[in-house]
């Protein structure tokens, strides 16, 4: 009992002191101060995490509190933050808070205090802060290693465009640090000793594998670093949409846009949430999502499609009716079915939707890449389309797409497919032309035609039928066939006049015929050519209409330049027609196209009517012609080019220049008009305004001067390159006067000569003989001319001579001998005619030397008198002492008549004559081998021919010691006088 | 880019495993030469920088001034050269079959980094591997007499690769060990050519002493006749010698 009274009474005392606390709690506010702080470093979010109760609350209280929380970093004084952190408080419950920090905790120790206050409605007083809880430090620091250098923070994921601090703890102390984000030094903030912070402002994306920022001791190995991943930024699906084929399964598909993936972080998730069915499903691919149609006949889908990364979400939604987005699948078994030449049916199927679903399709015929036909139709299952209006021999590609007719969403996918239309008879005749040329005097027709274009061949030509009926002959035919894909062939004829067939042939059958006429007649070339000018689009060709009943014109060309072969092209114009434009894409500048304008008349027959030339675009010339200069003179000159083709040059010349160059100083001559080259020379420039005339004389040069010239041609855009001068020189203005003078003397001279040749024989007899006739010899006519006193005929009688011997010469043919006097033993052999001058001494044994005569001061006549003997002669007989003809002296005296009779009188004394021989004596100067053999002619000493010269040239007295020579000859004819 | 490294893996492990199985299902070549010559051209291949390293430092950014010079093979990390070739050839061979497991094993961690060039040169080090394992085999079955020798003390295996601290650590460690690696194998080519240089010596020294064919040829079926004393080229106890020095 007593126990149960104490127990009684300590209850009530509790419960009065719990009313009294309550009492006091609720009616004023009592200090609760955070106990149990703790602080925690996560490197991970960088965020210091605290967490404290509060003992002091009674049980089952909750209170409204607010928590001031402060940090400081480095040290205690160095607040950095101040926050309040209000919540409802139970007692003893743990309470969080976290903070992250910008910079990285491992490079700062940072201190944490907080206070607490009442914050409750309940409590009418205002509150007030209790005491400070006391510095918790968190130094994450301490958790670092060895290494004497750290960056922070480690493998830190932002989002593209963030700012990020960075920063280092160095243990070595040094200044020396620098940091590189990618290789580029950034520079920051130093915050310790060891501590520099750096702060990256918009960061960007730079690759998967992360940004590089290190820090390195300069001049020493040690490094340190971090990654930092910079993810892009999370996109918005863009273009989110869902659809169905079967009305069974929706397939959402959107936009992704940039993967923001890195080393760090996956690739974005997508997640595809249902509002109505409140179902949700994890899309397997990065835009597009299966979702399963509920089997309860849900009608109306709300999809959220949700990205989310590490860092961000992106959502975006869409509300539909199922039966809006139906999107048929695609048809299939499309095939062409009776396939003719015009028609084609088209047969496809379509997978079915739901229950009696009824699908729109469309049908697209295409030829060549265009549609040509569009038609709809609406089936269930099976499709069928017939098509009309085909092209023979074409392809047609035909395509079908479906859409769900209850309600159109979507067409589905294309089906194609190709097929050919059958052939049929070509319809149009082809285009014949023909080219008349006479071929070794037979007319000859080339036929040309163009190959008919796919829309009238309506199939594979195979080949063509020509042909031939002869007018004259009607009954005359001949039939060709010439196989595809020739286009021409060659036909010859006779004078008569044909009508040629032409007809293209396909597997099913002819076209309809090409009827020409031709005739073997040529045709009449005299027409004159005109001009043609080119255009952007060609040549524009107008022509004079046919006087008479004209079915038609052609134009005729060759697309190809002129010393290219033809190819013939030709255009065929109508009745009423007399201009066209002939265009062609082979046609090119600088060449020269030649155009002939024919008239058809209604026998088909063509008549030549007109001929044109133009260029499509005229050009300069290219090239200059190859000048000639003749007649060249000391004034003038003459340029001649007539050569040059002006037909095949790239324009019309329309002329020439040509240019001068005149040496330094000389004017321009009039006619030349003064001019400057390119190259800043100074030139005289001639114009010739007719491209016919092809040559020009220059002329008012200097003489001794040199000129440069050149011929060029020019068009109506411009002339010919000045690029290559040719020089020329002017002769002396006498020159050709001496030319004119020499050149006959020169030829005067050989005339001469050749007839002193021819006559050389002649002359000989008349001037020198072998045997000389002194009065015959011109010598005599040269001493009358000269009429030098000193020079005369030696008179035989002034001589003393002391023998003279006659001795034939060997050369009979030429020695001619008196027959009649000759001795038959003279006659035996032939010796020379020698004068054997022999002495008178009595001791005289032996013949004396010889002399040979063979001058023309002695002639015939005085050889004949001598007969070849030894004819004594005495020095003091006067030489008409001595015998009649046989004697020396009567020998002398006829000689001495002769000369007489020619010379005249020569003043005694100044007539002596001195001989001097030309060939020495085998034995001159030993007069004891003199020959004792006077006859024989070994020892004679042969004169071919002797000269006068005057006396005292030879004054030596005679000497017992002369010799035979000629020398002694001299000596001893001295004694002549 | 996790994901289709996990895709890849499954067919890179495939395709090892087939190769794998060919090599041992398939014979060796039992010729000595054109094993040493395909161990050389492999390693000659496995040496090259462009299969591995150059592609490594250009995708993780390393190429750039600050980074690049330490991008460097950590000492002891492979065996060096010397180390390779004082080991006898057995040894030689089981050094480098298991470093290259290693390699293979690091290599497969670098899946995420080098998805494509990791795992060809991945499939280069199991033929390679297969190789040795022939060549290990031609040695040992010419020397089935001789009291096998154990494996010579080398630099040791390289360690197996522990968790990157941070992605930059994890980086330059990588990059070092890709360094490494092919400086390793361009130390095995250096060693396999002196093996072919050593080996013609000792043809042509032992056609001195007996015309007995060296093992691996085709005439090493038919043993030495006449009492001719077998001579090996590859003695077991006879160390490589550098090249361009005679064995003594």
């Amino acid at each position: 009992m007593a126990v149960f009274a104490v127990f009684q009474t300590t209850f009530l005392l509790a419960l009065l002191s719990l009313r009294t606390y309550e009492s006091e709690v609720l009616s004023e506010p009592l200090p609760l101060t955070p106990e149990s702080l703790k602080v925690s470093v996560n490197s991970t979010c960088q965020c210091l995490h605290l967490q404290w109760t509060v003992h002091s609350l009674a049980y089952h209280q909750e209170l409204k509190m607010v928590f001031q929380i402060q940090i400081s970093r480095f040290k205690t004084s160095n607040v950095i933050w101040v926050e309040n952190y209000s919540t409802t408080v139970k007692r003893n419950q743990v309470l969080h808070w976290s903070w992250e920090s910008e910079l990285p905790l491992e490079c700062a120790a940072h201190f944490i205090r907080m206070r607490s206050m009442v914050d409750d409605a309940r409590i009418p007083k205002p509150g007030f802060w209790s005491n400070w809880s006391s510095w918790e430090e968190a130094d994450a620091q301490n958790m670092l290693g060895h290494d004497p250098l750290f960056v922070f923070p480690k493998d830190k994921l932002v989002e593209e465009g963030s700012n990020v601090t960075i920063c280092y703890v160095s243990r070595i102390h040094q200044d020396n640090i620098s940091c590189y984000l990618e290789g580029v030094q950034i520079y920051g903030e130093q915050l310790d000793r060891s501590v520099s912070a750096f702060e990256l402002k918009n960061v960007s994306f730079i690759r998967e594998k992360g940004t590089n920022v290190f820090c390195k001791v300069d001049q020493g190995g040690v490094l340190g670093g971090i990654v930092l991943f910079v993810s892009k930024v999370l996109e918005e699906p863009k273009d989110f949409s869902c659809e169905t084929q079967d009305l069974k399964t929706l397939t959402c598909t959107w936009d992704p846009g940039s993967d923001t993936g890195l080393t760090k972080q996956p690739s974005q998730s997508y997640t595809l949430f249902e509002s109505f069915s409140g179902k949700k499903t994890l899309c397997k691919h990065r835009n597009w999502c299966d979702w399963q149609v509920a089997q309860d006949s849900q009608e109306t889908y709300n999809f959220t499609l949700l990205a989310e990364n590490y860092l961000r979400k992106r959502s975006v939604s869409i509300l539909f009716n199922l039966t809006q987005r139906v999107h048929p699948m695609t048809p299939y078994n499309l095939l062409p079915k009776n396939v003719g030449a015009t028609e084609a049916t088209m047969t496809w199927k379509v997978h079915s939707i739901g229950n009696n679903s009824t699908l729109l399709c469309q049908l697209e015929l295409l030829a060549e890449g265009k549609v040509i036909q569009q038609s709809n139709v609406s089936i269930k299952v099976n499709g069928e389309y017939l098509l009309s209006e085909l092209e023979p021999d074409t392809e047609y590609v035909a395509r079908v797409r479906c859409a769900y007719t209850n309600h159109f969403w979507k067409w589905s996918e294309l089906i194609s497919q190709k097929f050919n239309t059958a052939e049929a008879a070509p319809s149009e005749a082809p285009d014949v032309w023909r080219n008349l040329k006479m071929v070794s005097g037979h007319p000859t027709v080339s036929l040309f035609w163009k190959p008919l274009s796919k829309v009238h061949a309506n199939g594979k030509i195979l080949f063509y039928n020509v042909i031939v009926e002869n007018l004259d002959k009607p009954s005359r035919f001949e039939v060709l066939s010439i196989p595809a894909p020739a286009s021409s062939t060659e036909l010859t004829l006779d004078q008569c006049s044909y009508q040629i067939h032409v007809t293209a042939h396909n597997s099913v059958g002819p076209s309809p015929a090409s009827v020409i006429v031709v005739s073997g007649d040529p045709e009449n070339e005299e027409v004159e050519q005109g001009r043609v000018n080119g255009t952007e689009d060609g040549f524009s060709v107008s022509w004079k209409p046919q006087s008479g009943d004209a079915t038609g014109y052609v134009v005729e060309w060759c697309d190809g330049p002129q010393d290219l072969p033809c190819v013939l092209q030709w255009k065929n114009l109508g009745p009423n027609t007399t201009s066209t434009v002939i265009s062609s894409g082979d046609f090119r500048p600088g060449v020269r196209y030649n155009f002939r304008i024919y008239g058809i008349s209604t026998k088909r027959m063509a008549h030549l009517l007109e001929k044109k030339a133009g260029y499509l675009e005229e050009l300069a010339p290219s090239d200059n012609p190859q000048v000639v200069m003749s007649r060249l003179t000391s004034h003038s000159f003459t340029l001649s080019w007539k050569d040059y083709p002006t037909e095949s040059q790239p324009g019309f010349i329309q002329g020439y220049h040509v240019y001068l160059k005149p040496k330094a100083g000389e004017q321009c001559h009039p006619a030349f008009e003064k001019t400057v080259l390119p190259e800043d020379s100074v030139c005289c420039k001639y114009t010739i305004d007719n491209p016919e005339q092809k040559t020009f004389v220059v002329e008012n040069l200097q003489p001794e001067s040199v000129y440069e010239f050149i011929v060029t041609p020019y068009t109506s855009v411009g002339e010919g390159p000045l690029d290559a001068f040719t020089k020329v020189t002017t002769p002396d203005e006498y020159s050709h006067t001496l030319i004119h003078i020499i050149l006959p003397m020169i030829f005067c001279i050989l005339i001469v000569m050749i007839i002193c040749y021819l006559k050389s024989q002649w002359l000989k007899e008349k001037c020198y003989p072998d045997s000389p006739n002194p009065y015959k010899s011109s010598v005599l006519s040269l001493i009358k001319s000269k009429e030098n006193p000193h020079l005369t005929i030696m008179y035989v009688n002034d001589c003393v001579p002391d023998a003279i011997e006659v001795i034939n010469k060997p050369e009979g043919s030429k020695i001619q001998f008196l027959g009649t006097r000759k001795s038959p033993t003279e006659t035996e052999f032939t010796k020379p005619a020698c004068l054997y001058l022999l002495p008178t001494e009595k001791n005289y044994s032996g013949p004396g030397p010889c002399i040979c005569f063979e001058n023309f001061t002695y002639n015939q006549a005085a050889s004949d008198f001598a007969s070849c003997g030894h004819f004594p002669v005495t020095p003091q007989a006067p030489p008409h002492q001595l015998g009649p003809l046989t004697s020396p002296e009567n020998l002398l005296k006829a000689l001495e008549q002769n000369y007489m009779n020619s010379l005249g009188e020569i003043p005694a004394g100044e007539a002596n004559l001195n001989y001097v021989s030309q060939l020495a004596s085998p034995t001159s100067g030993d007069k004891d081998s003199l020959p004792t053999n006077p006859p024989e002619p070994a020892l004679c000493s042969e004169y071919k021919m002797q000269t006068a010269i005057p006396l005292g040239l030879a004054s030596a007295p005679p000497s017992e010691n002369s010799s035979l020579s000629s020398t002694t000859l001299l000596g001893q004819g001295e004694h002549c006088r | 880019m996790r994901a289709q490294c996990m895709r890849r893996t499954p067919l890179s492990v495939i395709l090892g495993l087939l190769f794998l199985s060919m090599t041992a299902t398939s014979k060796c070549l039992g010729k000595y030469h054109e094993l040493l010559l395909q161990l050389r051209r492999q390693a000659d291949l496995m040496q090259d920088t462009s299969t591995l390293l150059d592609p490594y430092i250009h995708i993780q950014g390393l190429d750039t001034p600050g980074l690049k010079e330490h991008c460097r093979e950590c000492p002891g990390a492979f065996p060096s050269e010397d180390a390779l070739r004082g080991l006898s050839r057995q040894g030689f061979l089981q050094t480098l079959n298991a470093t290259l497991g290693l390699v293979l094993h690091r290599l497969t961690a670098l899946c995420q980094d080098l998805p494509e060039a990791q795992q060809l040169v991945g499939l280069n080090i199991r033929g390679f591997r297969s190789n040795i394992h022939c060549m290990s085999q031609l040695l040992r079955s010419s020397s089935e007499a001789e009291t096998p020798e154990p494996t010579q003390p080398g630099p040791g295996p390289t360690p197996p690769p522990t968790p990157p601290s941070d992605a930059f650590q994890h980086k330059l460690k990588s990059c070092r060990f890709l360094h490494g690696y092919h400086r390793f194998m361009h130390s095995v080519g250096q060693v396999l050519q002196e093996w072919g240089e050593s080996r013609s010596r000792s043809r042509s020294r032992s056609r001195r002493h007996s015309p007995c064919r060296a093992p691996g040829d085709t005439a090493l079926a038919r043993p030495c006749r006449g009492g001719a004393r077998r001579t090996w080229p590859f003695r077991r106890d006879r160390r490589l010698m550098p090249r361009g020095q005679l064995p003594r």
